[in-house]
């Protein structure tokens, strides 16, 4: 019975026709092959963008292939063509780009004439997020693969999760704060930035990342941006507004999106606790409680002497540099909840952060970990 | 049941795929692995670690990676994030892969899906299968259901599941998908997925569609062992995971708090190179070892393990790979052209079955061609020293009591020596510890010819202070002598190592470059290398070998700073320096095979001691040099480092391809304890192993006593 059954299975992709085949042409019509700066270092100077209007506006991730003046696209066709960023959003670690037409003065003014397939951006935000275990395609130019009207490699996978990278211990500097689709697709190549995430229908999820290592894992991460990304950002002073993916392209093709510096989080020690460590001398100190101040804010909330300080809101604690480079991103007046190892068991305890007393000695913030 | 509830599925997966193409099969197929990542969900559960060390080891620049020849593992740096294990029984035990506690963290935390986070110790490991058993304090935990090895069928779908990504453990970890790529694996102990296997979820289970547990997703690799092995293969195609079936076998045992490693038989082969292609000759025993207990003979072919033939060492190895120490075998074994069996054989542990230098206590007078072993140096309070041998003696006829043993007769007769100290060597390294050799020695100037019975030992650890002059009597190309009267040709390959050099086809010329020379090699696409070739260089004497390799960044000077070292000692002692330059810069493992061949040609023109060839080297280029000794073994006969920690695990002592080691640490080094560890990995694998911290050092090269140590134990490599 068992034995006739997988006959089934396996007859059936033979009679029917390849439904991927077909989602990855309409996908590769609407995209662009990347060509600009780079080369030093090792930097590929090679990327995937994806069109989001017919006039030719499309979108990548903000890597450093876009910083030169001689912009190039290969377009599904093979048309080469020159382009223009309009706009970056580091926050959203995204670039708006636009195909210049030759001789075009303004090239926000006059219509390019361009009408080509592309994907309904602010649709796609709206749609049902993807959940861990959907199917999922990458397709890209990874490895420069493809030239002019070769089409982009399609990859599948499936979505591994839906996960926050930014913050957590070694990838401090992940360009985007927000949940990303991590996929077990192999997308970390050189040139897969930039591509679309699409579901086995072609809907699109997200873009590709850029080729970046996971410090929790020690190991490359394979993710994409989903397009429901949405980020804070400050607006003149200290006005923060929220910003997502359709919102900056609308802005960005109507020339009105401002590109602001990175937010700078984590500079300073934080909020004070009172707690003092034994030396830290090696790479990885176990934060061991060596002293509280007396009258402290973690005098008061009951820290003891010997605590191992294991978790700050929920974030694994492994060593007092992650201690350091947590607390960093704290206020005083804030509350942070700690729990702490004491004999075989774990004591949670709400600690509401002070002012650092008048000499007292702080901390340097601690720096992300160096990457290899 | 899961099983039952599996088949309309399928069912509907395959009826729907033929009459509504492709896409319904993807939908159905889709979520039937939904809804078998969601059945394992709860047993999929999170470890996470506090302190412990940033980097574990690794062979220099990395190499080996997949695909490489035999690489060793890479350096690793690892990740402390969360990891991932699998709850195996309901009052809150855990497995999961060791290479998450590689790093030796302090504390652990596990958290099951839907409990509190928990403080978790460790039970035990299972250092074959590289699992680590936890303990959480937990009752009525969901467990898995294994699916049955027998069932596995190359090409069914699979999950790979962890838990490294996920922060609050509500919602259905994601998971990897891919199919059954093998199985039997890594010496029968692992099945072979295409699912992505990483740090990301290492420890975590590997599903069927069924929802039951393929089984428990490691790191390994068929090459090496270790906590780290096969982690170059992370995200590449190439997964494994230990058989769910035989990790709940071994649970009762690891439950019992002991580590349980493999099962060691305790043999070497005889042709050991031979993986394939003839049968598995017993050529040597480690004494205390099962095979010695068993009271196997060198000469046994071993042709049945519980009654399976093992034709060749590669299907003994996938015969005895997935046994555990104590496991107990029978054996059919061919002696004297006879079947014996052998029944209830306890499998020892490595350690048991590691084997010992035997030692002797002398060095030989060496380029001596006439019969017999001038005795150049007594050890003191060696077994030669204590049965009365003397400088100068010189031994002619060698023998053991009781039965044959490998080069020699039976019966107690005396062979004589006739294929020089390459001959006795061989005979003292195939000799048990602690059996009596006989031996016929000539008193020095021309005395009286006794008899003597010497104990064999193991080589100690003491360096002469001061080693006796000449060494050599300088006739190393004139062919042994063979002696007055009958009697039986030496064994051929007995002189075979002493006179290497190759006839000479150009006439006999002896005018070299001499002192410090460059070159390049023609062979492996012009590696560069300098060389010292001793001023006063005869080829009458046979010549130890120094290959040095350069720490990261060699100085310009760098050869002329060797030469100033070392040029006196290479004189008088009769040494060549060579030193083959990274083509990385910082070496990389894959470069070994290289850098032999460009030594071994650049050395071609010259007499060459086999005996006293050794790497030599300090910070990256000394961690290169234990890499390089365990991967040229039939060249490199030393190692002599400064400032470098072996990466991954030592490798077997092997008697006919001996390896001594010399390790130099700065206290001040912060490498101090990988060196340390070094030693102990080396002295539990029994490898003669001479160990000096410098105070008040940190990366700085060799101190002036300890180059004095130095040069004395490069000069008594010969030793027997």
């Amino acid at each position: 019975m068992r034995t006739l059954l997988l006959l089934l299975l396996l007859a059936a992709p033979a009679v029917a026709a390849d439904p991927f085949g077909k989602v990855a042409a309409q996908v590769n019509e609407k995209c662009v092959k990347i060509f600009g700066a780079g080369g030093f270092r090792g930097a590929t100077n090679y990327s995937t963008g994806v069109l989001v209007s017919a006039d030719g506006h499309f979108v990548t991730i903000a890597s450093q292939t876009l910083d030169t003046s001689e912009l190039i696209v290969h377009l599904h066709d093979g048309r080469r063509m020159k382009a223009v960023v309009l706009a970056t959003e580091p926050e959203l670690d995204i670039a708006l780009c636009y195909i210049r037409l030759e001789g075009k003065r303004d090239i926000l003014k006059e219509p390019n004439g361009l009408d080509l397939a592309h994907f309904d951006i602010a649709e796609a935000a709206k749609r049902k997020p993807a959940e861990a275990g959907d199917w999922v395609l990458a397709h890209s130019n990874l490895f420069e693969i493809a030239m002019r009207d070769e089409p982009l490699s399609v990859m599948q996978g499936s979505i591994t999760g839906v996960s926050k990278l930014h913050g957590k211990r070694g990838i401090f500097d992940f360009p985007y704060t927000g949940d990303v689709y991590v996929v077990d697709a192999i997308t970390n190549g050189p040139g897969a930035g930039g591509g679309p995430l699409t579901t086995r229908k072609g809907e699109l999820l997200g873009l590709i990342g850029r080729e970046i290592k996971n410090g929790q894992s020690e190991t490359w991460i394979n993710y994409a941006i989903p397009v429901f990304a949405e980020v804070e950002i400050k607006e003149d002073k200290d006005k923060l507004t929220k910003v997502s993916i359709p919102q900056f392209v609308e802005l960005a093709k109507q020339g009105k999106y401002k590109t602001r510096p990175k937010l700078e989080l984590g500079k300073g020690p934080g909020g004070y606790t009172g707690i003092k460590f034994v030396p830290n001398v090696l790479d990885r100190t176990p934060p061991y409680v060596d002293e509280v101040t007396p009258g402290s804010p973690a005098a008061k909330a009951g820290i003891q002497v010997n605590d191992l300080v294991s978790f700050i809101d929920g974030e694994p604690i492994y060593s007092i540099k992650t201690y350091l480079a947590v607390m960093s991103r704290t206020q005083p007046g804030g509350t942070v909840r700690m729990e702490v190892r004491r004999g075989d068991n774990l004591q949670s305890v709400e600690i509401v952060l002070g002012e650092w007393p008048k000499g007292t000695l702080k901390p340097a913030a601690a720096k992300p970990d160096e990457k290899k | 049941m899961p099983r039952l509830a599996l088949l309309p599925a399928i069912l509907v997966v395959a009826l729907a795929g033929v009459a509504r193409g492709q896409d319904a099969v993807n939908d159905a197929t889709e979520k039937a692995m939904k809804e078998a990542a969601a059945k394992a969900a709860p047993w999929v559960c999170k470890i996470e670690t506090a302190g412990g060390a940033a980097t574990i080891g690794g062979p220099p620049g990395g190499g080996g990676g997949p695909g490489g020849p035999g690489g060793g593992p890479p350096p690793v740096r690892k990740g402390s994030g969360p990891t991932t294990g699998l709850v195996i029984a309901r009052d809150g035990y855990v497995i999961t892969s060791s290479f998450n506690f590689a790093n030796k963290p302090t504390d652990i935390f596990v958290t099951v899906p839907g409990k509190e986070r928990k403080v978790a110790k460790v039970i035990a490991s299972d250092t074959a299968r590289m699992l680590t058993l936890l303990k959480i304090d937990a009752t009525d935990l969901s467990v898995p259901a294994p699916f049955p090895k027998a069932e596995i069928r190359i090409g069914q779908w699979t999950l790979a599941m962890g838990r490294a990504l996920d922060s609050e453990l509500v919602k259905v970890p994601g998971y990897s998908k891919g199919i059954v790529s093998a199985v039997n694996r890594i010496w029968g102990k692992a099945v072979q997925t295409d699912c992505k296997v990483s740090p990301v979820n290492y420890g975590g289970p590997l599903v069927a569609l069924d929802g039951r547990v393929i089984g428990v997703l490691v790191p390994a690799s068929p090459n090496a062992e270790g906590d780290t092995a096969g982690i170059e293969w992370y995200d590449s195609g190439i997964g494994f995971a230990v058989p769910l079936e035989d990790v709940l076998a071994v649970f009762p045992r690891l439950k019992g708090g002991k580590d349980i490693g493999r099962g060691v038989l305790g043999f070497n082969p005889k042709e050991p190179e031979e993986m394939y292609n003839v049968p598995v000759t017993v050529g040597s025993i480690a004494p205390n070892s099962a095979a010695a207990k068993a009271e196997l003979k060198v000469g046994d072919i071993i042709t049945h393990i519980d009654g399976k033939p093992v034709p060749h060492f590669s299907a003994l190895r996938h015969t005895l790979g997935p046994k555990y120490e104590g496991d107990e075998i029978s054996l059919t074994v061919q002696r004297d052209g006879k079947e014996v069996k052998v029944e209830k054989v306890a499998l020892g542990s490595a350690a048991a079955a590691t084997f010992a230098q035997p030692f002797f206590g002398i060095l030989p007078m060496r380029d001596d061609p006439d019969p017999g072993v001038e005795v150049r140096y007594v050890y003191p309070k060696s077994p030669a020293d204590l049965a009365g041998l003397k400088e100068g003696d010189r031994i002619l006829k060698v023998g053991a009591g009781g039965p044959a043993r490998g080069p020699m007769p039976p019966g107690g007769g005396l062979v004589p020596v006739t294929g020089g100290r390459a001959q006795l060597g061989q005979i003292v390294r195939a000799a048990p510890v602690n059996a009596d050799l006989k031996m016929e020695v000539k008193r020095k100037d021309g005395g009286k010819t006794e008899t003597l019975t010497v104990k064999v030992g193991t080589l100690n650890e003491e360096l002469p202070e001061k080693l006796p002059m000449p060494s050599s009597k300088n006739r190393a190309l004139e062919k042994p002598k063979a002696p007055v009267g009958p009697g039986p040709k030496p064994p051929a390959d007995g002189k075979k190592d002493e006179e290497k050099k190759e006839e000479k086809k150009e006439d006999d010329k002896d005018e070299f470059e001499k002192g410090l020379l460059t070159g390049l090699s023609n062979k492996t696409n012009g590696r560069e290398y300098w060389m010292y070739l001793p001023d006063n260089y005869d080829k009458n004497k046979s010549y130890g070998v120094i290959i040095w390799l350069h720490a990261a960044k060699p100085g310009a000077n760098e050869a002329k700073d060797m030469k100033k070292i070392w040029e006196d000692y290479c004189d008088a002692a009769n040494f060549i320096i060579i030193a083959p330059k990274s083509k990385k810069g910082e070496w990389a493992a894959t470069e070994t095979e290289e850098v032999v061949t460009t030594v071994r040609e650049a050395l071609k023109p010259f007499t060459i001691d086999p005996t006293r060839v050794v790497a030599h080297g300090m910070g990256i280029g000394g961690s290169m040099a234990l890499y390089m000794a365990f991967n040229a073994r039939d060249f490199v006969r030393g190692v002599a480092v400064s400032g470098a920690p072996l990466a991954g695990n030592a490798k077997d002592n092997l008697p006919n391809q001996p390896l001594s080691f010399f390790l130099i640490a700065g206290n001040k080094d912060p490498l101090l304890k990988e060196i340390q560890e070094t030693t102990d990995k080396l002295k539990a694998k029994k490898f003669p192993l001479i160990y000096r911290e410098i105070a008040d050092f940190g990366k700085q090269y060799i101190d002036q006593n300890t180059l004095n140590e130095l040069t004395v134990w490069l000069d008594s490599m010969d030793r027997i």
